[in-house]
């Protein structure tokens, strides 16, 4: 009981955990003229990428001035700024060619750059993915082979020190790499990885398989897979784990260093908090029937039919860190629990093997992020279950705690 | 003369190694280098862990896997001797979600690989107009989400059922995407009617047409592609759909097939690492997918461009967007015929009470996907996958040739590396 308490503390007062979606007028007024500066001093740059221009694209996809300003109000809001960066956030979005990124796929299903650059993100997300300056993709360019080896470097080359490099995928550790080379010249995906990020300025891990090394890393981890950040060290490095990672969530942060040449505020685990500091049950639409005590009991029960919590069938929104209850998927159409199919915790390191449990979680020996050991839920859950009730006041009040640190300049 | 040549954007990567005698491809293998392992991560695990982790497989038809898995353990059960009944409502919706994920693929496939690819082979250069098929591929999958929660990768199938509970507002939401792809199609990419496009009866109804498929069409023709990229002239069909039959073809003579007669070997390529198996029926090599597909249900326009040109790069391109434009309509007819009031979910045993064996067949995009699993007390003891490219895109000896092998033989390798496309390969599902 005790270690449930200070668990449950530990989840709402830990720093890395908190939001802080107001920091005052001085900090905006800053952050403004700063951000503004930065614009200012991008649109005199010419555009890297000369192919597309953003405006032309929007128009002929049919897209107006007041669709786009709608959706950049919306991108500021998710980037928890004030609704007075509206403008300088489409600015910034119509400056996106000026910043180079280049994209690796390493060992993954190229789930994320085949479904989301393609195809899944709303559509001004998906047209600002193709805007910015792509100076290399493997899979989307239309250059092959040798030629493709070549413009790599050349990017490389151009670009040095001021490219984003956006990663893919995980990287096979095992036989020396053997189970996953690349190009013509046999060449691991490490070494391949070492290569091009030695050079970038800062580097985007987009989905679970490059964040935590993902599905290829489940037990036994055959190929011995790790996430980009067990063996990039001294970079810049921001983690957007899911599976498949939000489109979102990547035009955020792009948007975000463009706007302010920064990676965004980062929990402990590198994910931008804008993204990911709120738990998936915190914002669940079937949230009150959590509270109300309302569960499906199994599947295609009334409660089922009833669009009842589904945290009785194996849902792990609340031990879960992701804004998919808010932004959802394919163009916001849906998300998995909208379906009544529990969330898997894609976007939590080891869901792989610790949440992916389809089985309803009282059967499931499993670890609350609050650490501790592992318990089933019959002994954890039903701890679970009444500290996410009191969880709210506990914010509450942590919050409260928390603004005072931070008038002192702990924070 | 050997060359070697690196093929990506494909999902993952492959390389083909060609040994080029005057001027034409004399020979080639092909390699796939790059490997997870999904078969040994499933093993002791919960077989209904694998619903969320074999969709993890491919990021393009991921919907399919879920499906093979599901099957799999449906089968499972049965062996053991529980019935599962699935209400019809069920299949349907299942089904609908798959000719989705079908139609999504083979309008990237048109887009941005096959136009693309095509557009390498004629002078002067081709504008590309890549967001298309993205375009057409979101609509899809936003039909897919309204069912499935998300695309890609989502887990809605359950054995016993779906987990979703549509209203008639969702049918209707579903069925605005459906009459947004049409329009699509008939005004982007086939520039007629879908009616009129569907009661083409021979390839001479292109004259006169001005779209991204005639285009894809006459170019094809101007290439010789009627006369290029034969592959063995047998067909394979495993996957039992509203769309699909059991059936294997040779000489144009059908028969029904098995899936237990599938036979996983060895790769040869040589002086090159790959990860890939071959599958043949038997000893032999079929050609798998949408070609035989349409051959198999006797599709008038495919059968009758079968006719003059056999299973060329022409046809298997061409069959592949009549199968498309049948899907379109196939799909507008199978949510028609969704009844909400039946059940979305019948209990079945606990999954820890089967000890059996169980096979899963479906058709995927790009052809029959096998899940083979065998679970003792709920828990995976062994699982295997068998891909569509497997069967189209092995590498085997000179003497017995896969599928591509045989129809890259003859022709030079610009024309090669264009008929391999026309089988549409994934790599990290070949692999998996």
């Amino acid at each position: 009981m005790t270690d449930r308490i200070e668990g449950v503390k530990k989840l709402f007062t830990s720093k890395s955990a908190r939001v802080e979606t107001n920091r005052g007028d001085a900090h905006y007024e800053k952050l403004f003229q700063s951000c503004l500066a930065r614009v200012e001093e991008l649109k005199s740059q010419t555009p890297i990428n000369k192919r597309l221009d953003i405006s032309d694209v929007l128009e002929t996809q049919g897209v107006n001035r007041r669709d786009f300003m709608k959706w950049a109000s919306a991108v500021t809001g998710m980037l928890m700024l004030p609704a007075s960066f509206t403008p300088l956030v489409a600015d910034a979005a119509l400056l996106m060619n000026r910043a180079p990124v280049i994209w690796l796929e390493l060992s993954d299903c190229a789930g994320n750059s085949e479904a989301l650059l393609r195809s899944d993100g709303p559509k001004i997300d998906e047209i600002v993915l193709d805007i910015i300056s792509l100076e290399f993709h493997e899979t989307l360019q239309a250059a092959s082979g040798h030629q493709a080896e070549k413009q790599l470097e050349d990017a490389i080359h151009t670009f040095k020190d001021k490219y984003l490099l956006f990663v893919e995928g995980a990287i096979p550790m095992g036989m020396n790499g053997q189970f996953g080379t690349i190009g013509a010249s046999g060449e691991t995906m490490y070494d391949h990885l070492m290569r091009v990020a030695k050079h970038s300025a800062a580097i985007v891990a987009v989905g679970s398989c490059a964040t935590f090394g993902g599905v290829p890393a489940a037990s036994p981890n055959p190929t011995g897979a790790v996430g980009v950040m067990d063996v990039i060290k001294g970079k810049p490095l921001i983690n957007i784990p899911a599976c498949p990672a939000n489109p979102a969530n990547m035009v955020g942060v792009i948007i975000h260093y463009i706007l302010t040449g920064q990676v965004p505020e980062l929990d402990s685990l590198l994910r931008p908090k804008f993204a990911f500091g709120y738990r998936i049950h915190d914002n669940c639409e079937r949230r009150a029937h959590f509270d109300a005590g309302e569960y499906v009991e199994e599947w295609g029960d009334e409660g089922a039919k009833n669009n009842f919590c589904l945290y009785k069938v194996g849902c792990k929104g609340p031990m879960t860190f992701n804004n998919c209850s808010i932004v959802r998927y394919n163009e916001g159409v849906n998300w998995p629990v909208g379906v009544g199919r529990g969330c898997i915790g894609c976007s939590e390191p080891d869901f792989w093997d610790k949440y992916a449990y389809e089985r309803p979680m009282a059967d499931a020996n499993i670890k609350a992020p609050t650490g501790g050991v592992e318990k089933t839920v019959d002994e954890f859950g039903l701890g679970l279950l009444t500290a996410a009730g009191i969880g709210i006041g506990i914010h509450a009040a942590a919050s409260i705690v928390a603004g005072k640190k931070e008038d002192r300049g702990e924070a | 003369m050997i060359t070697k040549q690196l093929i990506n954007q494909i999902e993952g990567e492959a390389t083909i190694s060609f040994d080029i005698k005057d001027g034409v491809v004399d020979f080639a293998t092909i390699a796939f280098p790059h490997f997870r392992g999904i078969e040994s991560i499933l093993k002791r695990k919960d077989a209904l862990d694998a619903l969320v982790i074999t969709p993890r497989v491919c990021g393009i038809c991921g919907h399919a896997h879920l499906m093979a898995t599901v099957r799999a353990i449906e089968d499972a059960y049965k062996n053991a001797g529980y019935r599962v009944e699935l209400s019809k409502k069920v299949e349907i919706i299942r089904e609908f979600t798959l000719v989705m994920e079908i139609i999504q693929n083979h309008f990237k496939w048109i887009y941005l690989t096959i136009i693309p690819e095509i557009s390498k082979l004629i002078k002067p250069n081709q504008k590309q107009t890549p967001l298309k098929g993205a375009y057409a591929a979101s609509i899809a999958s936003k039909a897919i989400a309204i069912f499935a929660g998300q695309w890609p990768h989502s887990s809605y199938m359950i054995p016993g059922g779906i987990t979703t509970d549509p209203t008639n507002v969702d049918i209707l939401k579903v069925e605005s995407y459906v009459d947004e792809l049409i329009n699509f199609f008939e005004k982007e990419s086939i520039g007629i009617s879908l009616e009129t496009f569907l009661s083409f009866k021979s390839n001479k109804n292109f004259g006169g047409l001005k779209s991204d498929i005639s285009f894809l069409e006459n170019n094809l023709m101007n290439l010789n592609m009627d006369k290029k990229g034969f592959a063995h002239d047998r067909f394979l069909v495993l996957g039992k759909h509203t769309f699909s039959k059991p059936l294997k073809i040779e000489q144009t003579y059908p028969t029904s097939s098995d899936v237990k007669y599938v036979n996983i070997t060895e790769a040869y390529s040589l002086n090159q690492v790959s990860y890939a198996k071959n599958a043949q029926y038997g000893d032999i090599f079929y050609e798998a997918g949408p070609l035989s597909r349409t051959i198999s249900n006797n599709l008038p326009i495919v059968k009758n461009i079968y006719r003059r040109s056999k299973d060329s790069a022409y046809t298997r391109v061409m069959s592949r967007i009549f199968e498309l434009a049948t899907l379109l309509q196939h799909a507008k007819n199978l949510l028609s015929k969704i009844d909400i009031s039946q059940k979305s979910y019948t209990q079945c045993m606990d999954i820890s009470k089967i000890t059996a064996k169980g096979i899963g067949v479906v058709e995927a995009p790009r052809g029959p996907l096998l899940h083979l699993t065998d679970i003792k007390d709920g828990v995976i003891q062994e699982y295997k996958i068998v891909t569509p490219t497997q069967f189209n895109i092995g590498s085997s000896t000179k003497e017995n040739p896969t599928p591509v092998q045989q129809a890259m033989r003859g022709t030079t390798k610009e024309e090669a590396l264009f008929i391999f496309r026309t089988f549409d390969v994934c790599s990290v599902c070949t692999t998996h």
